[in-house]
């Protein structure tokens, strides 16, 4: 178990190697050849069990196999936490003043015009992660896979199609309507093209917040338990 | 009997060097009957001469072939295969590209010749850029450091050459760039913090000829740049997208990747030379002539390794030899390709992570803009300003053309340690958007600008994407992130012809002349598509 590897490389190994493998006075674990070509604990082990003489590393006889085998599955987790981008958390969005947030709310941002911490908003604080929240209310399309979008679709002759957008590119254009029925228009001329835009104030807003109040936000979205 | 035995043998050695570069076709500008080198030619501006297609007839283009490449199911990793390599026409053949796989296809028909599949222990199959070639071999590069050289005539594999330990979290996806007696070799990864580094290997035998580095070691020139030894050491810088050569110069421009760790910067304080950098070495010794740093102290994870774009033109009246890069972090340089100096240095994209520029025309970090623990909203795109794909310069309109992404993200410091690894931060994307802009390189003003229709601006945000392909037929060609092929007039950016190719256009898009057609070959996704007026 690499926990159990922590508390025996700690003391042992961490004096020269430092308690999080990266180096010392001794080289950076995770950047060994050593540990990047063992796989399960016999190439570390051995090394530790016998030592690097030359290196001045002394050899460590009375550790068994168990505990090489930790160590061992230790230094793989700490490669892993570095490299390994998925692993990553933030350590802590949640810095700002949530009293200056909550002003912020309900007077310069504006926030209140369309939201309401007691309807759409209420309990977000439990709903989301504070990561999850700062990045959704700065711009709520960034963690929707498929944002449900208005459109209406006016041809040449002022016929109007009104319904849910499924694609619009350069060339055509292609919705639901109120039916259900599929449409794909090609973006001939004279035909115009019109999205509801429900994000472009939140868009708008990225140019204005400055990182306080965007702290300072997050810090209150984060109390509505 | 006889005279058909004389009439083989007179036919043999006309055979045997049929699949062979002409060593003469790399130095030709412009050439029109090959596509030789990842960039088509030295100068990296993708550009061709050929008119045949051209803005009046371009609508009535219509597909040849298309080529599929037969992978089942998903790429480790990286979901389904997708064709990021610029292929090689070469006397009617095309060889090109996917992480692990070669193939030789007829350019007329499409029909494949052969396939080498290599079984890699390890590498990130994220991507391959191409082979390149010297008379009649090919070189590849596997996604786990090997460097191969194979038999065009037949894809045997003529020997391997470990370049790169995938151990140690490298990873090889350029194509390898043949300059004079030299295969030029690249290497990518900044999972674990390990040195950047370039090569140059011997064509015919794989051996190591010089190696360039991308930091100084102790005591040298830009060791001042570093706090210690060890920092220096583990710097990242990684070239792994191909550069482009001035054969009178004789220089080789290359740009360098992101320093490492990459987000987490305080363990490596000062401008950690040489990476994020544009270098000008020579291709016979390795040795560095000048350099430029794009982004001195990236925290950011923008590799300066975009394509520098080689192009002579006028500057206040006086005759220039120039490079051009639209940067990662959205800066757009022109430089003077004989010694570095820098002529523009201007955003191409809205920026706030930089407080302008220095007196060598290089961008100086804001501390405001750093990666927090907290999160700091930047107003440029998490992925940069532009990525790996290909631009283009043409001569015809004097516009410097580049697929870039305008957008606002969340960046986070996630490891606060004295010494940190690896990323030791993230990014989170907010909203963002395609633009293809062309640039007038006098200035760095934006020209003109397409922003790509789309439904959902986060589609393929900071992904990569389209290269570009202008021509002197007043066209460019490029992709937007809905699977559509697009012909643009390339001096006012007028849409003048599409296919829908279903899947987004990854690699550059790439003419030549074949029995008096011009074709027109692009991969989206999958698949390769070959083009001409019928």
């Amino acid at each position: 178990m690499a926990a159990d590897g922590a508390k025996i490389f700690g003391p042992t190994c961490g004096f020269c190697h430092g308690v999080d493998a990266r180096g010392g006075s001794a080289p950076d674990l995770l950047r060994s050849s050593v540990v990047l070509d063992d796989n399960q604990g016999e190439l570390i082990g051995q090394t530790v069990h016998d030592g690097r003489p030359t290196k001045g590393m002394p050899a460590f006889p009375a550790l068994t196999n168990d505990q090489l085998r930790d160590i061992a599955e230790f230094l793989h987790l700490q490669v892993e936490l570095a490299a390994n981008r998925g692993t990553y958390k933030a350590l802590n969005v949640v810095t700002g003043d949530a009293k200056a947030g909550e002003t912020y709310f309900n007077g310069t941002g504006k926030c209140n015009t369309c939201h309401s911490v007691t309807g759409d908003l209420a309990h977000i604080g439990s709903k989301m992660n504070p990561p999850d929240l700062q990045q959704t209310f700065l711009y709520p399309g960034a963690r929707q896979q498929k944002p449900v979008t208005g459109v209406t679709v006016t041809l040449p002759d002022g016929t109007r199609i009104i319904g849910t957008l499924k694609h619009l590119d350069d060339f055509y254009v292609s919705l639901y309507d109120a039916q259900n029925s599929y449409h794909s228009i090609p973006l001939e001329k004279g035909v115009t093209v019109q999205v509801e835009d429900k994000l472009l104030f939140h868009r708008q807003m990225l140019d204005k917040y400055t990182n306080q109040q965007m702290h300072d936000l997050t810090a209150y979205l984060v109390t509505l338990k | 009997m006889k005279s058909i035995f004389c009439f083989l043998l007179a036919l043999l050695p006309a055979v045997s060097v049929a699949q062979a570069l002409d060593p003469h076709k790399l130095l030709q500008k412009e050439p029109t009957d090959t596509w030789p080198t990842y960039n088509g030619d030295y100068s990296g501006r993708r550009f061709s001469p050929l008119t045949q297609i051209q803005a009046s007839n371009v609508h009535g283009l219509a597909l040849a072939w298309m080529f599929r490449v037969r992978i089942s199911g998903d790429m480790r990793g990286v979901g389904e295969p997708e064709i990021k390599s610029t292929p090689l026409m070469v006397n009617g053949f095309l060889y090109f590209t996917i992480p692990d796989h070669v193939y030789a296809l007829d350019a007329r028909t499409g029909v494949e010749l052969w396939h080498y599949d290599w079984a890699d222990k390890g590498g990130h199959l994220v991507g391959n850029r191409g082979v390149g070639m010297y008379g009649s071999w090919l070189y590849f590069l596997a996604p786990d450091g090997w460097f191969i050289s194979l038999d065009a005539k037949n894809g045997k594999e003529r020997w391997r050459k470990k370049v790169a330990d995938e151990k140690m979290q490298y990873f090889t996806t350029g194509a390898p760039m043949v300059v004079g007696n030299h295969v030029i070799v690249g290497v990518g990864g900044d999972a674990i913090d390990v040195p950047g580094y370039l090569e140059a290997r011997d064509p015919a035998t794989g051996e190591l000829q010089w190696r360039w580095n991308s930091e100084p070691a102790k005591g040298e020139p830009g060791s001042e740049t570093w706090p210690d030894e060890a920092s220096m050491s583990h710097g990242g810088g990684m070239t792994w997208l191909p550069g482009t050569y001035d054969p009178e110069l004789n220089l080789l421009y290359w740009g360098t990747g992101n320093a490492n760790p990459v987000m987490a910067g305080q363990g490596r304080k000062g401008a950690d030379l040489w990476t994020c950098s544009i270098v000008a070495l020579n291709p016979d010794t390795g040795k560095l002539v000048w350099y430029f740093q794009g982004s001195p102290h990236d925290t950011h994870d923008w590799d300066n390794t975009e394509t520098p774009v080689l192009f002579d033109a006028e500057v206040d009246g006086k005759p220039r030899k120039l490079l051009a890069q639209a940067a990662r972090n959205g800066y757009f340089f022109v430089l003077d390709r004989t010694n570095g100096a820098h002529i523009v240095s201007k955003p191409f994209v809205p920026l706030n992570w930089s407080k302008g520029i220095d007196a060598k025309g290089q961008p100086i970090p804001d501390p405001q803009g750093q990666p927090t623990v907290d999160g700091n909203l930047l107003t440029i795109n998490g992925g940069g300003g532009t990525n790996w794909m290909p631009p283009s310069y043409s001569p015809q309109t004097g516009l410097f053309y580049v697929n870039a992404n305008v957008g606002y993200s969340l960046t986070y410091l996630t490891d606060t340690s004295e010494h940190p690894e690896g990323y030791g931060g993230s990014v989170r994307g907010l909203w963002s958007q395609h633009v293809l802009e062309a640039i007038d390189h006098r200035t760095g003003d934006v020209k003109w600008s397409h922003a790509y229709t789309t439904a959902d601006a986060m589609a393929g945000g900071g992904q990569g994407g389209p290269g570009i392909l202008t021509t002197a037929g007043d066209l460019l060609f490029s992709g937007d992130y809905n699977g559509n092929l697009i012909a643009f007039k390339a001096s006012d950016g007028d849409i003048l012809w599409h296919f829908p190719m279903s899947r987004s256009l990854q690699n550059g898009p790439e003419t030549y002349m074949l029995d008096g057609k011009q074709y027109l070959v692009a991969g989206g996704g999958d698949t390769l598509f070959a083009f001409r007026l019928n």
